[in-house]
């Protein structure tokens, strides 16, 4: 008799555990579909811990948008990329549970657009200098359209990121000048591996090019004018390296495009402040006859 | 409508594709060849009554670059306690004052006999950029020695105007007579 009502006890007892795991989870929906976010994400996150919802796709795939909705309020910013990292990892959860689920397509637009805000967010921090966050969301973005895509490749995407990361870089040496060999050395790497992925590359192979040429004339127009005709013997010959390794760069950039009006003028400019005046010269009459076509069309 | 976005993005990614060359900002050969000139008046002394007033560095014709770069160093050199003054002088029957300098660029080197005789008998540096010119009335004519920017003395055409030369410029130059 006392075994019976221990049994009932507990059948009752787990009938109430289930009902409230189910209000759980319904509940969040509810406060979803009501806008209210953080009592969503309370009940969601509580959902998780249940075992009978933490194995079901769709607290997953809710978690996701609970999180991402949350992640695009902006009086919750401070915690935006801790948000949009849990949505991020929800749907993927979600997803890699059943790919061909009810709402598998719906997990896949989801993690498309948090990458795409990733995306977004890396170009904007390079704007901002905010380098090792903007590295941190390209990535990120790689990450989930990988998830996504699997075979994807990320070519296209690398060498422009690295470019712009090379150029703000680039543009940051000359506002610290303190950190400038720093900065310019970051640069070079990110144009060698642009290179490395497309050694036809015309930004990378012209940004490369300037590079060098910058580094020589600056240290040519940093020269005092009262420097010893030593000291400026040895400042040619330093600089004449630098000239020298711009070239072939700026050259390959020209073979790429040979009517692209930078590469022309820096063409003139690196056979010029290499004393090449013949090359300099032949420069100048295609950047005349360029400017005379563009003038006609 | 995240398409847009994309496409968006990545224009603003294009445009950091290209990064401006420092050479609209310098003219590279000019600012080595104002080194040179600055230091020339270091080893070349003028007679006493040339280390009074201003010291004149007139370029003929037309040199934009240099001007510039010369009117640059004016404002934080000077020779001894003589202040620089950089004229351009349009052709050579321009040349009636006392310069200490004359800076004949290749364009105008037709022009060097006729600077020459309006230049006889003054304490001027005539100094070139052509070849050949250091053999006739030139002083110092800057010429490109693999690459590298060196220069030419003519000693004797250098003291027919009454100007010392210094041995070490003698060591540091191409020496043509």
């Amino acid at each position: 008799m006392k075994a019976q009502l221990y049994i009932l006890i507990l059948v009752v007892f787990a009938s109430l555990q289930g009902l409230f795991a189910q209000n759980k989870l319904t509940n969040a929906v509810n406060a979803l579909q009501n806008s209210e976010f953080v009592k969503a994400q309370e009940l969601i996150d509580a959902a998780i811990q249940d075992t009978i919802f933490k194995d079901d796709l769709r607290t997953w795939y809710y978690r996701g948008n609970i999180y991402k909705e949350l992640f695009k309020q902006i009086e919750l910013e401070d915690n935006r990329n801790e948000h949009r990292s849990i949505a991020v990892s929800s749907f993927k959860t979600s997803y890699d549970m059943d790919r061909d689920s009810e709402v598998a397509m719906s997990n896949q637009s989801n993690l498309n657009y948090l990458a795409s805000t990733m995306f977004n967010d890396a170009v904007n921090q390079l704007d901002n200098k905010d380098y090792t966050l903007a590295i941190d969301n390209y990535e990120g973005y790689k990450s989930i359209i990988k998830f996504i895509e699997p075979g994807r490749d990320f070519i296209k995407e690398d060498i422009q990121f690295k470019l712009a990361l090379a150029s703000s870089y680039t543009m940051l040496s000359e506002i610290d000048t303190l950190n400038l060999g720093i900065y310019l050395e970051k640069s070079k790497l990110l144009y060698e591996e642009v290179l490395l992925l497309d050694s036809n590359n015309i930004s990378g192979n012209y940004n490369m090019a300037i590079l060098y040429y910058n580094q020589g004339a600056d240290i040519i127009n940093n020269m005092d004018y009262s420097l010893d005709l030593k000291e400026l013997t040895m400042i040619q010959e330093d600089v004449h390296v630098l000239f020298s390794k711009s070239l072939p760069f700026m050259l390959k950039a020209y073979t790429m495009n040979p009517n692209k009006m930078e590469t022309l003028i820096g063409l003139k400019g690196i056979y010029y402040s290499m004393n090449n005046m013949e090359k300099s010269d032949l420069f100048k009459h295609k950047i005349e006859e360029l400017e005379n076509k563009e003038i006609k069309n | 409508m995240k398409q847009i976005g994309y496409i968006l993005v990545f224009s603003i990614v294009f445009c950091f594709g290209f990064t401006e060359t420092h050479s609209s900002k310098i003219d590279t050969n000019s600012k080595i060849k104002a080194v040179f000139l600055y230091n020339f008046t270091k080893y070349i002394e003028w007679p006493t009554e040339y280390k009074n007033g201003n010291f004149v560095v007139g370029i003929l014709g037309n040199s934009a670059a240099l001007y510039k770069e010369l009117s640059l160093m004016s404002k934080t050199k000077k020779v001894a306690s003589q202040e620089f003054e950089i004229k351009i002088y349009t052709s050579a029957d321009d040349i009636n004052d006392k310069i200490h300098m004359l800076y004949i660029p290749d364009e105008a080197s037709g022009s060097i006999k006729n600077a020459s005789q309006k230049l006889k008998g003054k304490s001027t540096l005539i100094v070139t950029e052509t070849p050949e010119l250091s053999t006739q009335e030139s002083g110092i004519n800057f010429i490109i020695v693999a690459n590298r920017q060196k220069f030419e003395l003519n000693k004797s055409n250098v003291e027919g105007h009454n100007l010392k030369v210094s041995k070490s410029l003698e060591d540091l130059a191409v020496v043509v007579n």
